[in-house]
């Protein structure tokens, strides 16, 4: 059997001191899109970073293709008055590592590059991480899965409307040519009319046979997009949903809350 | 006063602010990237000068002192890069990194002025001039050297604008100023795009420190004077676009000139600091910024 694309061993993070996600354990598999889906405040987008290089991971591993991206052990939490433990002190997971292997994180309600024009971040975007190689086919792309993108190629995205700003965001994401994109919160403040059309972009990003991970509050929304669900309450993820049959919006709350009140 | 005496005041005030854009868009530079004020960029100005004086040994003319101002970038573009990752990076995941960034920067320009002082000793220097001799402009002369100075400072303002515009580097460096974490879920490297701003910034202090050391004497203390200026250039105009230090700088510049010609050379600090204050108090943002830019 080959190993998933991304996989998450037991993971545990957080900002030091305080404890957001634990014990978490989660796979996606090539060309496969996954869900998360949990109440605010639980530690989803935290632990969303921590999966990106951001932050540390405490505990756990992450691994893509097999391959740990993270430092070995756990993080041990020393400070001291007296001396500046950050000079020894090496990032136990690097977010240039984590693009390289082709996990892109597009991240929530982003306001990317205030200052600059649509034309310039997408430009710069694929330059980041892939080389000059095949940027036109991948313009191309974006033009075809955002046309609303080309009528404000010249703005800048402090002038953008906060769907707008997503459709960039996930642009930028998609010109690294990613193997895996986690979407975090993609329908955040979208209109209606807009998070239909931006469904229709994630769906067809999904044909394109690229591995997806969306967090959403929505799970009309969500449960449209995906093969199989991952429920995130209290800090870690405590029950799948399989391939087989998407549940109702109803089926989930009750899922999540009455098991528990 | 004739207009003679206002031609060569408002001259000598307009090659004045060159040097101030060229040095305060370095500080602004580094400023709205990094969050950091770089209170050794005085030193690196002065040592800038010394690198020059060392390379043209004496002898001035054209060649020598392109030679003498290319290399002097270029070895404070070096030291610059590698400032970065010994005044700035060991401290950039610490809460009061802008205080320790401050105390950093400052102990950078003791031990650089303290190197100077070491290896070329205390005496008044002075870079030879490119050009030397000066012509007539209304009524007023005017050094050759004094217009190369303008010039230079103009162009290489106008190079770094092009370069973070259109470049694809330039792009990156603007992306990390902007939004760090964003730039670095992009896969940017941005420690490099750190290190290469203040490299930029400091190749630019050189250059500004070559020609300040040829129109000027120059001892191992003299970048304070500068500095002083383009914390004034950077307070008076904001950061907020590219050219708000550039216009102030020029305002600077003819401010110290008309005041120092009207009130005496120990007035115009005053003069300064005063227009300083009143920026302050009135429009905190800079005169030349609609907003603060947020960091």
């Amino acid at each position: 059997m080959t190993a998933p694309l991304l996989e998450l061993r037991n993971l545990a993070g957080g900002y030091p001191p305080v404890a957001v996600f634990r014990n978490v354990n989660l796979t996606v598999a090539v060309t496969e899109s996954v869900g998360l889906f949990g109440p605010n405040g639980q530690g989803k987008t935290t632990l969303l970073k921590t999966v990106a290089g951001t932050l540390d991971p405490w505990e756990g591993d992450v691994r893509v293709d097999g391959e740990r991206l993270n430092a070995e052990g756990r993080m041990r939490s020393r400070t001291s008055r007296h001396l500046n433990y950050d000079l020894f002190r090496k990032r136990r997971i690097r977010a240039r590592d984590v693009v390289r292997s082709g996990v892109i994180y597009v991240m929530q309600g982003n306001l990317l590059f205030p200052e600059m024009t649509v034309k310039e971040v997408i430009e710069i975007a694929p330059a980041a991480s892939v080389g000059r190689s095949g940027i036109a086919a991948m313009r191309d792309m974006v033009d075809e899965l955002f046309p609303r993108l080309g009528e404000r190629w010249h703005s800048r995205i402090r002038y953008l409307s906060g769907g707008e700003r997503q459709m960039v965001s996930i642009a930028v994401g998609l010109l690294a040519l990613p193997r895996l994109l986690i979407l975090d919160e993609p329908t955040l403040g979208l209109s209606p009319k807009l998070r239909v059309e931006l469904s229709a972009a994630i769906a067809g990003i999904r044909t394109m046979g690229m591995a997806l991970l969306i967090v959403d509050q929505n799970i009309e929304f969500l449960t449209g997009l995906i093969d199989r669900l991952y429920l995130f309450d209290h800090g870690t993820v405590d029950r799948e949903i399989g391939s087989g049959r998407m549940p109702s919006r109803q089926e989930i709350m009750a899922m999540m809350f009455e098991a528990r009140h | 006063m004739s207009a003679d005496t206002f031609f060569f005041v408002g001259a000598s005030g307009l090659i004045l602010g060159g040097l101030y854009a060229l040095m305060a868009t370095g500080l602004a530079v580094v400023w709205t990237t990094l969050g950091v004020f770089n209170f050794a960029h005085g030193a690196f100005l002065a040592l800038g000068a010394y690198v020059a004086w060392q390379v043209s040994d004496g002898s001035g003319g054209p060649a020598t002192f392109l030679l003498a101002a290319c290399v002097s970038a270029a070895v404070l573009f070096c030291l610059g890069y590698v400032s970065h990752f010994a005044l700035v990076k060991p401290f950039e995941r610490k809460k009061n990194m802008v205080l320790l960034s401050v105390i950093t920067t400052l102990a950078a320009a003791a031990i650089i002025e303290n190197a100077i002082l070491l290896i070329w000793g205390p005496r008044d220097k002075q870079v030879p001039a490119a050009v030397e001799g000066s012509f007539e402009l209304f009524g007023s002369a005017l050094r050759y050297q004094d217009i190369l100075a303008l010039v230079t400072a103009l162009a290489a303002l106008v190079v770094l604008a092009t370069f973070l515009r259109r470049t694809a580097t330039g792009r990156s460096m603007r992306a990390v100023a902007q939004n760090r974490e964003a730039a670095e879920l992009m896969g940017l490297r941005t420690s490099h795009l750190f290190a290469l701003t203040i490299g930029i910034s400091t190749a630019m202090a050189a250059l500004a420190g070559v020609f300040i050391g040829s129109l000027r004497f120059m001892n191992p203390s003299f970048g304070a004077d500068p500095l002083m200026k383009s914390l004034i250039v950077v307070i008076l105009g904001g950061v907020a676009r590219f050219t708000s230090p550039i216009a102030a700088a020029f305002v600077v510049g003819l401010a110290e000139a008309f005041s120092t010609f009207f009130l005496g050379l120990y007035w115009s600090p005053a003069v300064l600091f005063g227009m300083m204050i009143a920026v302050l108090v009135v429009k905190p943002e800079g005169l030349f910024s609609r907003r603060t830019k947020t960091l």
